[in-house]
């Protein structure tokens, strides 16, 4: 993975995260809140090459770090990202090229946000915090995969896009 | 499961893994790097959540508004049917305040005369395609409302009943052309024959050829054989001009009804007679008129450099006022 898109993706990122800290965190969803950003980091990272993948998943998970609204420690999200991304990038090949699958890219998109959420529940189990009542964590996973399932087919095309767009002729080859 | 990836990707797997543990262990072990980081990201998302908050700030309760669409209709329903209740309710109202101001009225030109009424209100008018003009009202032969009996209003008489069923009896308006009344003049006694018109105006006939009318002049009943069809002394109108032309043997005179004949709702149905004529105790009395004598007050020249003008002594005029 080139700097110039490690560049270009952080900054991505950091717009999505905005938009999610500014504008979807204020719409009151039903069932459970919608991760915008989780989404669409699981795209990114599903898109990318394996080391892609890694780096993106870090990055990605560093930037929801810094979340003011957030109450865990510095580098958990990134931790758990980081997973995600190895997760991804190990069973890339064994499901196939996203870009001619969309419903599958919709899938895992969708299990991955899920899977995350449960990661980042777990480590936090490890670090001793307290995240609630399993019955409230259950509908807050479901929620956001439900609406993850919803908006994929919205966001991914775009990501898609973004993401021909940003490959260089060296990253092509 | 796939294949577990070059070296490359494995050691920077663990150089993230491993830099994520560390921020994570510098965290816990105090060092303030998550406070300060996430103050950093908060003092640069205030500003555009502010923007965003004025922005978008109906979007926040989209999928609620969606959810509650169907009650909020439900409910804009309610308070719709509430409303149109509440505007019918004020509607009425309003009437039951006209009919009690007529009803007042009423009972009180009949208590004044001595008369035993019932009260009835207008439930229908008559049609056009009968010509005559008479009103329905709720009043009838059970409420003791037979033919003949005099009807009344606040300001004077209405007509005559016509028919009358068990619940309900037509009337006869005075407006109507085959109405006749008899009639004297309250002030002179002089009788004459009242005639309909076919609208708020009728027709004297004076009976005595050296009887005297004037304008002003009020109209009282003259009365029945046993009160049928005309109690006595009831005012019927008031005389808006004499014909002096006419080449008749009697007088004649235009005649205004006392009573607005287009918009009675209630109405008193005499049905017994008072124990003594009240002769002219029914007659309005007119109300008094204030006249102002306004008395110029003289003017005074005021001598003044270069102008001359004129200035009143007095600051205002004398004003004397009395009553007629």
């Amino acid at each position: 993975m080139r700097s110039a898109r490690i560049i270009s993706t952080t900054a991505f990122l950091v717009l999505v995260f905005v938009v999610q800290e500014s504008l979807i965190s204020r719409i009151n969803f039903p069932v459970s809140g919608f991760s915008l950003y989780i989404a669409v980091l699981m795209g990114l990272i599903s898109l990318e090459d394996r080391d892609g993948a890694i780096v993106t998943g870090f990055i990605g998970g560093l930037i929801l770090d810094l979340s003011p609204t957030i109450d865990a420690p510095l580098g958990q999200w990134a931790l758990v990202m980081t997973v995600m991304g190895y997760l991804f990038s190990v069973n890339r090949e064994t499901i196939g090229d996203f870009a001619t699958r969309p419903a599958a890219l919709i899938f895992f998109v969708a299990l991955g946000s899920a899977t995350s959420l449960f990661l980042f529940l777990l480590s936090g189990l490890m670090l001793g915090e307290n995240n609630g009542a399993i019955s409230k964590i259950a509908l807050i996973v479901a929620g956001n995969s439900l609406w993850t399932v919803l908006f994929s087919p919205l966001i991914l095309p775009v990501l898609s896009r973004l993401r021909a767009i940003s490959l260089s002729s060296r990253d092509r080859a | 499961m796939a294949s577990g990836g070059n070296n490359r990707s494995r050691l920077l797997l663990v150089i993230l893994l491993v830099t994520s543990l560390f921020l994570i262990t510098l965290d816990l072990r105090g060092v303030s790097l998550t406070n300060s980081s996430r103050s950093l990201t908060q003092s640069v998302l205030a500003p555009v959540q502010r923007v965003f908050s004025s922005a978008f700030s109906p979007v926040g309760n989209f999928f609620a508004d969606i959810k509650n669409f169907g009650k909020t209709k439900a409910e804009l329903k309610d308070v719709q049917a509430q409303n149109e209740k509440l505007k019918s309710q004020i509607v009425i109202n309003e009437d039951i305040k006209g009919q009690l101001k007529q009803l007042h009225a009423t009972l009180n030109l009949a208590g004044r005369g001595g008369y035993t009424v019932v009260a009835a209100r207008v439930i229908g008018r008559g049609s056009a395609s009968t010509f005559s003009q008479t009103i329905t009202i709720d009043a009838g032969t059970s409420d003791g409302v037979t033919k003949d009996m005099t009807v009344i209003a606040g300001a004077g008489l209405v007509g005559v009943v016509k028919s009358a069923t068990s619940s309900s009896a037509i009337v006869l308006l005075m407006s109507d052309p085959s109405f006749r009344i008899g009639v004297r003049i309250a002030g002179t006694q002089s009788a004459g024959v009242l005639l309909g018109q076919g609208d708020s105006s009728y027709l004297l006939q004076l009976l005595d050829p050296a009887g005297t009318i004037a304008v002003g002049d009020v109209l009282v009943s003259l009365g029945s054989d046993n009160a049928r069809p005309f109690v006595p002394g009831i005012p019927v109108g008031r005389v808006t001009g004499v014909d002096h032309t006419s080449a008749s043997l009697t007088q004649q005179a235009t005649v205004i009804g006392l009573t607005n004949l287009d918009n009675v709702a209630l109405v008193s149905v005499i049905t017994k007679n008072a124990k003594q004529d009240p002769k002219n105790a029914l007659v309005p009395t007119p109300q008094p008129t204030v006249t102002v004598y306004v008395t110029p007050a003289p003017i005074v020249p005021v001598p003044s450099p270069g102008v001359s003008t004129f200035a009143s002594p007095s600051p205002l005029p004398s004003v004397s006022v009395t009553k007629k």
